[in-house]
């Protein structure tokens, strides 16, 4: 492996009988704003504590600069923390909230009278060193834990969920200053969440959890333009998911026969494809294009629903054979001159941009 | 309507009077020993001839009833000391432990509360006979001690409940290694129930007749030993007047704790 | 969320169970070894085998010494309940200014030394006392009543003190209840009474099980109070213990009797924690 600045190795964390994380592995560049993101008990928090240190992993390690971390405790690993729920001292003011780390790390008082100062402007509370947590907002608080995160400036800090319990103007404004005190600070950051449109907003790399194991890593548009695996394609972004089955493989590609007699050649196809193989054909709404009017030999559906959404119009379309697909053209689209409910419409798609996902359970042992 | 207090009809002067009576009930004994400590009547005449303090100059005077003062006094206040300080591992333990049985541990160390003191007071005894302890400050400590650590874990243990426990993992985080965490973050945050743990220990033990009787010898005599003593013998107003301040020290230590809680609660 | 109380632990980081070790110890050793190691005294003195217990259950003295105790704390709690009751009622809907005073009025005595407050009414009750002077001069009886020494005393004695333990838990159960329901009965059209014994009461029975319980164990295993106000004659178990240990030093029947006491205590709380469990859920 290489020499990177944090390495995750093969973590795997059982409890008896449940396995929470099963082999989770990364390299992450110093300075990286790294998301794990994934629905709850897919062990991404899991992962996150046991870098904390409030778990030992089963098997694994993790190094910083290729130093194991793992036989230091919480205590000292001198990482910074943020949580989902504020966890600021409530019997401690502010200032004394921020400067705790500082006091425990016995620096002199005149320092830490400066970097509480300035870990406050970092996060844009100057001058509230002597306020109540109680007597602060749930964004305030969530800001002074980030300043008591920072203070001490750690090489690594981690958030779990940290907006989960704001409101979705506060939590976008705070992202906001999340993404530019990562810009002023350069920490490493390792934010966990379940918010697709969150991790797409701040990171840098997305590593998609699902299950106690990662799906697939990348930055954003990788993960949206060329999803590993199903469940990635489904988490992020819109996507319809089509059943067809392999006809024909080439290579990476493969031939698809859509419900309805359709056939489509060139598809990108992730897993082991056989003919006769089932397989689910992802298709991106705004990848969709429309024609009025049915074309043999393409798919084609009645319109069931019209949304207008300001920039761009959702359209439902309902098919005999398949779940209802989902299509977004932009606003002053040609063909949506006269479109209603219940107009017969084929749907054109560019064969690459779409994805089939053989379905692992019948493409026998791949 | 019988759970409205202006529908009751002809019922709420009922439960008003025999309200009123109960509490006449609960209070003029109270105030009847205050009133018998000043009264001049050796025999406990009420109301009293005259008023003295003749009763009180007695008490202090007498060096045996200083004696069993200090001596509850001493041994309450260690007794809280160990009481919370246990009771604070314990109710950690109970906490923030996840093991089999953990409840039926609960129970066991709430028991001593539920059971006849007499049945414990019986057993200690014995045991120290045995051990040669009997009529020891040591074993009165450790017997108080078995009844005061129920109090002290119920107390810690419910404001430990309230206590996120995240706030020390942050601490933890923040540097401190995980028992300055506890002292610095968490104790300050469960202050209440360590004092409400304090107050409930130290009265367990400076009231405690029935243990203090088996644990007592001769040279050995809490106060309420000696009173029980003195009460076998002739019902002098002495009594009344170590009654009255035992009263008013309780009642002193209550409007303590009351003042604490409010002034916690802003 | 912090993972780390929910889902298992790291070794000693968060109040493992080395910390219980103080408090199992003392638990263990000054608890319950003594109990059992009392027990056996009274299997094995003086020689091995039930004698103990036979000579318990099987003489006279003893049987009513039993049947006093149960006599007298069924007494007491009836008469508690009885009085109880309504002052838990009122309690539970009166205004919250005089709710506060009767509230401090009961604590106080709650908390008020034991002995002080047995003290009290052994002097009220003495033949020269204030009660019989008052019901003297009012003229309801020429000669002092014997109130001291006696059933009554004790009765008074112990019911004064335990008043406040059913008053509590059942101003708690009754304050749980929604008013809506009984008015909501009321306009079914039941009648005050009918409100009463097929809506208030079914619904607080179980604030009243347990208070009463707690009252009839307590009263049962009770020391100080019967021994100063009672007389030899309505003797009760608890201070029969305390006399074979003390004055007959006779520890096997003195085990034997703190056993007999125990195993009562023990069963009624079983028989509370199966039928009746008003603090959990419900």
């Amino acid at each position: 492996m290489t020499d990177a600045f944090l390495s995750i190795r093969g973590i795997r964390k059982a409890y008896g009988a449940v396995t929470a994380v099963k082999n989770v592995s990364m390299d992450i560049a110093e300075g990286e704003f790294m998301t794990f993101l994934g629905p709850s008990g897919s062990g991404k928090s899991t992962t996150l504590y046991i870098l904390a240190g409030f778990q030992d992993p089963t098997e694994g390690d993790i190094l910083i600069r290729g130093k194991s971390l793992l036989s230091t405790p919480a205590h000292k690993r001198n990482i910074g923390m943020v949580f989902q729920r504020y966890t600021l001292f409530p019997h401690l003011t502010v200032g004394e909230n921020v400067a705790f780390p500082l006091r425990i790390r016995r620096r002199p008082k005149s320092e830490i009278i400066e970097r509480v100062r300035a870990a406050l402007k970092l996060v844009r509370l100057e001058g509230l060193e002597d306020r109540k947590p109680a007597n602060m907002s749930g964004g305030q608080q969530q800001r002074v834990a980030l300043a008591r995160a920072l203070v001490y400036n750690p090489p690594v800090l981690l958030m779990d969920e940290p907006l989960s319990a704001l409101d979705k103007k506060l939590r976008e404004e705070i992202q906001f200053e999340i993404r530019r005190i990562h810009q002023e600070t350069g920490v490493t950051i390792l934010y966990v969440t379940h918010d697709q449109e969150e991790a797409l907003r701040l990171s840098d790399r997305i590593a998609v959890f699902s299950q106690g194991e990662i799906d697939q890593i990348g930055t954003g548009k990788e993960l949206y333009a060329n999803p590993a695996t199903l469940f990635v394609a489904g988490f992020i972004g819109d996507s319809n998911f089509i059943d067809a089955e392999v006809i024909a493989v080439d290579g990476a590609n493969a031939k698809l026969a859509l419900p309805g007699g359709v056939q489509v050649a060139g598809v990108p196809v992730h897993g082991t494809a056989r003919p006769g193989a089932k397989t689910s054909l992802m298709l991106r709404p705004e990848r969709i294009d429309i024609e009025l009017g049915t074309r043999p030999g393409h798919l084609s559906g009645t319109v069931a629903d019209i949304t207008f959404l300001g920039n761009n119009i959702h359209l439902v379309v309902a098919h005999e054979r398949a779940k209802p697909i989902s299509v977004r053209l932009p606003f002053g689209h040609s063909a949506l001159d006269g479109l209603t409910s219940g107009t017969k419409v084929t749907l054109h798609f560019n064969p690459e941009s779409a994805h089939g996902f053989v379905d692992a359970s019948t493409s026998g042992n791949g | 309507m019988l759970l409205d207090f202006d529908k009751l009809g002809a019922l709420k002067p009922f439960l008003v009077g025999l309200t009123a009576i109960v509490c006449l009930f609960l209070v003029l004994p109270i105030i009847f020993i205050a009133a018998l400590s000043f009264g001049s009547s050796q025999w406990l005449i009420f109301p009293p001839p005259g008023w003295t303090l003749r009763w009180y100059h007695e008490l202090f005077a007498d060096p045996r009833w200083l004696y069993s003062a200090l001596t509850s006094l001493k041994i309450a206040a260690i007794v809280t000391v160990l009481s919370v300080v246990i009771g604070f591992l314990a109710a950690l333990g109970l906490n923030r432990g996840n093991f089999l049985g953990r409840e039926a541990l609960r129970a066991l160390f709430l028991t001593p509360m539920i059971l006849p003191v007499v049945v414990l007071a019986v057993a200690l005894y014995a045991l120290f006979l045995r051990l040669g302890l009997a009529g020891t400050t040591i074993a009165f400590v450790i017997a108080h001690l078995v009844i005061a650590l129920p109090f002290s874990i119920i107390s810690i243990g419910n404001a430990l409940e309230g206590f996120d426990k995240s706030i020390e993992d942050a601490a933890i985080l923040c540097g401190a290694n995980p028992w300055e965490a506890r002292l610095r973050i968490t104790v300050p945050a469960i202050s209440h129930g360590i004092f409400g743990a304090a107050v409930f220990s130290f009265l367990a033990s400076w009231d405690e007749v029935v243990l203090a009787i088996f644990m007592a010898s001769p040279t050995l005599q809490t106060l309420p030993v000696k009173i029980w003593a003195t009460l076998r013998q002739d019902l002098t107003p002495v009594i009344a007047a170590a009654s009255t301040l035992l009263i008013a020290f309780t009642i002193v230590l209550m409007l303590i704790a009351a003042l604490f809680h409010r002034r916690r609660k802003k | 969320m912090a993972l780390s109380t929910t889902i298992g632990s790291k070794r000693g980081e968060n109040g493992g169970t080395g910390y219980l070790v103080p408090a199992f110890s003392l638990v263990l050793l000054f608890f319950v070894v003594p109990v059992v190691m009392l027990l056996l005294r009274s299997v094995t003195e003086p020689e091995l085998g039930l004698q103990n217990y036979a000579a318990l259950l099987g003489s006279t003295t003893y049987l009513r010494i039993f049947v006093n105790t149960f006599a007298v704390a069924g007494l007491v709690t009836v008469i508690s309940v009885l009085i109880g009751y309504p002052v838990a009622w009122l309690l539970s809907i009166m205004p919250d200014r005089w709710s506060r005073l009767v509230l401090a009025i009961i604590v106080l005595s709650m908390w008020t030394n034991l002995l002080a407050r047995t003290y009290a009414w052994m002097v009220l009750l003495q033949r020269t006392g204030v009660v019989n002077k008052t019901l003297m001069s009012l003229g309801l009886i020429d000669k002092p009543l014997p109130l001291v020494n006696n059933l009554v005393g004790v009765t008074i004695g112990m019911t004064y003190i335990m008043l406040p333990f059913v008053i509590l838990p059942l101003m708690g159960v009754i304050r749980g209840i929604d008013p809506a329901i009984l008015r909501a009965a009321a306009l079914c059209g039941a009648t005050k009474w009918q409100c009463f014994t097929r809506v208030l009461l079914p619904l607080s029975l179980p604030g009243l099980a347990a208070g009463a319980l707690m009252v009839f164990v307590m009263s049962l295993g009770y020391f100080v109070t019967p021994a100063l106000l009672g007389g030899t004659a309505n003797m009760m178990l608890a201070e029969l213990v305390a006399q074979f240990v003390q004055s007959l030093v006779n520890w096997g029947m003195g085990g034997a009797a703190a056993f007999v006491l125990l195993v009562v205590t023990l069963s009624l709380y079983a028989v509370q924690l199966k039928y009746f469990n008003p603090y959990r859920g419900a």
